[in-house]
């Protein structure tokens, strides 16, 4: 019989490194690949992912594995379906979410077809999810659970992906990685940031790609839910909601900030009980299991590792979607993604267009 | 894998050959010493190695005192351009003339001439990748200090007419290098006869291992060193020299040399075949600088509606070595410098994968390339239209 062959991604990091280690246990014709996404230069030495370095810790695996490894140069379609995103985004007063169109876009259909290249029936990564009979469910790590990132994909891939490590945690990976050996990543730091940002700085890649005019990075007002006037910013897309860093002191409560209205160039700041929001619209809308039904009270995470809320579906328009809240959630910001989850299973999700304050609705925060 | 692998991709590298090895194990043995040393060890190194000088000169109708050993063809171009035009420029002439479709060790020492106040100059080429002889002489003048033009390219294999482009820069007073690290084997190269000032040739192209090449350098011609220490090789390349490997390319270039004839007919006929076969199969495949004089081991073939990327990962797993345009330094093919320069599309540009033919290409080898490729080929569009 042949051995089904199978595409690892692999960024040299101990999930993937394990992840193909795992499928190479289990008897698949496994084949690495390290995605190419972005060219540093040579000046960013230790990045946790796509750097040199964890090209050639890719490899390294791969060679102790005894399977092929390459390098797949992707670097001008993620140049443009995440990174140019990720700058008009925060030019429109938004927090975006760059992994889930990675996600989307290049980890999940670019690398798809070089599965199809080469005969590979199934691709793999390390991602902290499960897949099972074609549904994605949240990884057994609920501390790891990477399925915010992961609602954008096709739902047809689910059919060929395997994700080895969803059922594990990230000390039972780690322990893994140790006894089979991989002792060149098996320690390796987490990698949080985004990894095309080098050193979390996102703003300096705004600078960078932005016009030295552009009105995101410009002087504007900060000012409280009622328009006063309350200070001045160097530039709204350096704030994100729920942000009090940046934020004037002065008031007799912690304020944050709780909208960015572009158009005015204005940063809103507020009361923690004005950041909270009772209602979300959401665009781009994917389905991975078949289409809720209106009325439907789903799970629902508005941030990677925020707690689950439980809501109910109350309107369904092409890719639209809006769910009222049971309970209010804080800082429900526009750019990030809500997923929908009934028990551990991962329904659909969308890119958070605005939140909901109130039924009656306040101006501040209205669609 | 039940089938035996292909290796097709001997522009890269070919293996050390047996012969070469074996003249090559008393310097790892018992022929230790230092040729600088004034012992008997020493005196035996130098001997080796004043030997390995004149016999790579006979390969190239050059003399021993012309040779200089590099550590291979990027260290050799390096010396050539920048320690000519650093000598040069005190004398006013600023240009530099290049193709655009050298080595990347030539384009990177230009660039760093240029970074001391070098003229960058690149000729332009035809569509079939040589030299456009109206661009090369508009851009010739007085100003031209060192003119650098590969002899066969790389990725294509087109041969550029190297005597002829040599005495034009010769009248007008320039310095003439040429890397030949492909054309050795490949063309005729005759010092006496033909007036290039400098060649590069690198070992591993032709059965020698890696880490050793060489720069001739024409008698009377100067230019400063790279690196700055002893005074071996006439001061030219201070440090101590590394006598294995010099005679390993000395007995390589005699192989390659003795079997040049032979060895350029056979592969020529299995190229021809090569290309035939694909054609056939896929007609409307591009191959590269078809039209003109090629050297007989490589061919460049773009498919429409195909990638490199792709292609190269699906030939390599079954067994199938080829190469794309130039791997950068994490591995990732990069679109090939050569074919934008020349006018390729770049949706072809980017299909590009280069066959090398060499000691390891037999019949049998062809035949399966050309059954596999045009299946490959085959799939992969498919796939793009099923899009």
């Amino acid at each position: 019989m042949t051995r089904e062959r199978v595409l690892v991604a692999m960024s040299g990091g101990v999930d993937s490194s394990v992840a193909a280690a795992m499928l190479v246990e289990q008897g698949y014709d496994v084949v690495g690949a390290t995605m190419k996404l972005f060219c540093h230069g040579d000046d960013v030495p230790d990045r946790p992912c796509c750097s040199l370095d964890s090209v050639n810790d890719a490899r390294r695996v791969c060679e102790q594995l005894g399977i092929p490894h390459y390098v797949l140069n992707l670097e001008s379609r993620f140049g443009h379906d995440v990174v140019d995103n990720f700058v008009e985004e925060y030019a429109r007063g938004r927090t975006p979410i760059p992994c889930v169109r990675c996600n989307t876009f290049t980890k999940f259909r670019d690398f798809l077809k070089k599965a199809d290249a080469i005969d590979a029936r199934w691709i793999a990564t390390g991602h902290y999810a499960r897949v099972l009979n074609g549904e994605l469910l949240r990884g057994v790590d609920e501390n790891k659970d990477q399925t915010y990132f992961l609602w954008g994909i096709d739902r047809t891939v689910l059919s060929r992906l395997i994700l080895p490590v969803g059922g594990l945690d990230k000390a039972q990976t780690r322990a893994r990685a140790h006894a089979m050996g991989l002792e060149v990543i098996a320690d390796k730091p987490e990698s949080q940031e985004i990894c095309f940002v080098p050193d979390g700085d996102y703003a300096r890649i705004l600078e960078q790609r932005l016009p030295a005019d552009a009105p995101a990075l410009s002087r504007g007002p900060i000012v409280t839910s009622r328009g006063v006037i309350v200070g001045e910013h160097n530039g709204f897309a350096r704030y994100t909601i729920g942000q009090r860093r940046g934020v004037p002191g002065g008031f007799a409560v912690p304020m944050y900030v709780v909208a960015i209205r572009p158009e005015q160039r204005a940063v809103v700041i507020g009361t923690r009980d004005e950041l909270l929001g009772n209602g979300l619209i959401a665009r781009e809308v994917n389905w991975l299991a078949d289409r809720p039904k209106l009325g439907e009270s789903v799970s629902v995470r508005v941030r990677h590792r925020a707690p689950l809320a439980r809501g109910e579906i109350v309107r369904l328009a092409g890719d639209e979607l809006e769910i009222a809240l049971d309970e209010p959630v804080s800082a429900i910001t526009p750019g990030q993604s809500v997923v929908l989850y009934a028990g551990e299973r991962v329904l659909g999700g969308g890119f958070i267009e605005s939140a909901r304050q109130k039924r009656t609705s306040l101006p501040v925060l209205a669609a | 894998m039940a089938i035996d692998p292909v290796y097709l991709d001997h522009a890269a590298t070919t293996p050390v050959r047996e012969e070469v090895f074996e003249a090559m194990k008393p310097f790892y043995g018992p022929r230790f010493g230092n040729p600088s040393s004034t012992h008997r060890w020493g005196r035996e190194a130098r001997a080796a190695l004043d030997e390995a000088r004149e016999r790579v000169g006979r390969c190239l109708g050059a003399r021993a005192d012309e040779i200089c050993f590099t550590s291979g063809g990027t260290e050799a171009d390096n010396l050539a351009i920048l320690g000519a035009w650093r000598l040069l420029k005190a004398k006013g002439r600023k240009a530099i003339l290049a193709t655009p479709i050298e080595h990347k060790a030539i384009l990177g020492a230009v660039h760093q001439a240029a970074h001391e106040g070098a003229e960058e100059r690149f000729v332009n080429m035809t569509a079939d990748g040589v030299v456009d002889r109206a661009s090369f002489d508009k851009l010739f003048d007085d100003d031209v200090a060192v003119c650098s033009i590969m002899w066969v390219n790389n990725e294509i294999g087109t041969i550029q007419p190297i005597p002829e482009l040599a005495s034009k820069a010769k009248e007008s007073g320039a310095l003439f290098h040429t890397d030949a690290v492909q054309a050795f084997g490949k063309v005729t190269i005759d010092a006496q006869k033909q007036p290039f000032d400098f060649l590069t040739i690198s070992g591993h192209k032709f059965g020698a291992p890696k880490g050793i090449g060489a720069l001739f350098i024409r008698r009377g011609v100067h230019l400063e060193p790279l690196m700055h220490g002893g005074s071996q090789d006439r001061g030219r390349r201070p440090g101590t020299e590394n006598v294995a490997a010099a005679v390993g390319l000395a007995r390589a270039a005699e192989l390659t040399i003795a079997e040049c004839e032979a060895h350029c007919a056979a592969m020529e006929k299995l190229r021809d075949k090569l290309e035939a076969g694909i054609l056939a199969k896929v007609p409307d495949a591009v191959i590269h600088g078809r039209g003109v004089p090629r050297a007989p081991h490589v061919t460049n073939v773009s498919v429409p509606g195909t990638d490199s990327e792709s292609l190269l990962m699906a030939l390599d797993l079954r067994g199938i070595a080829c190469s794309g345009g130039s791997a950068c330094q994490s591995g990732s093919i990069e679109p090939s410098h050569v074919l934008s320069a020349i006018g390729v599309r770049p949706d072809l540009a980017s299909a590009a994968v280069r066959m090398s033919l060499g000691a390891l290409t037999t019949e049998k080898s062809i035949d399966r390339v050309i059954e596999v490729f045009p299946s490959l080929v085959a799939k992969a569009r498919q796939m793009a239209t099923a899009e």
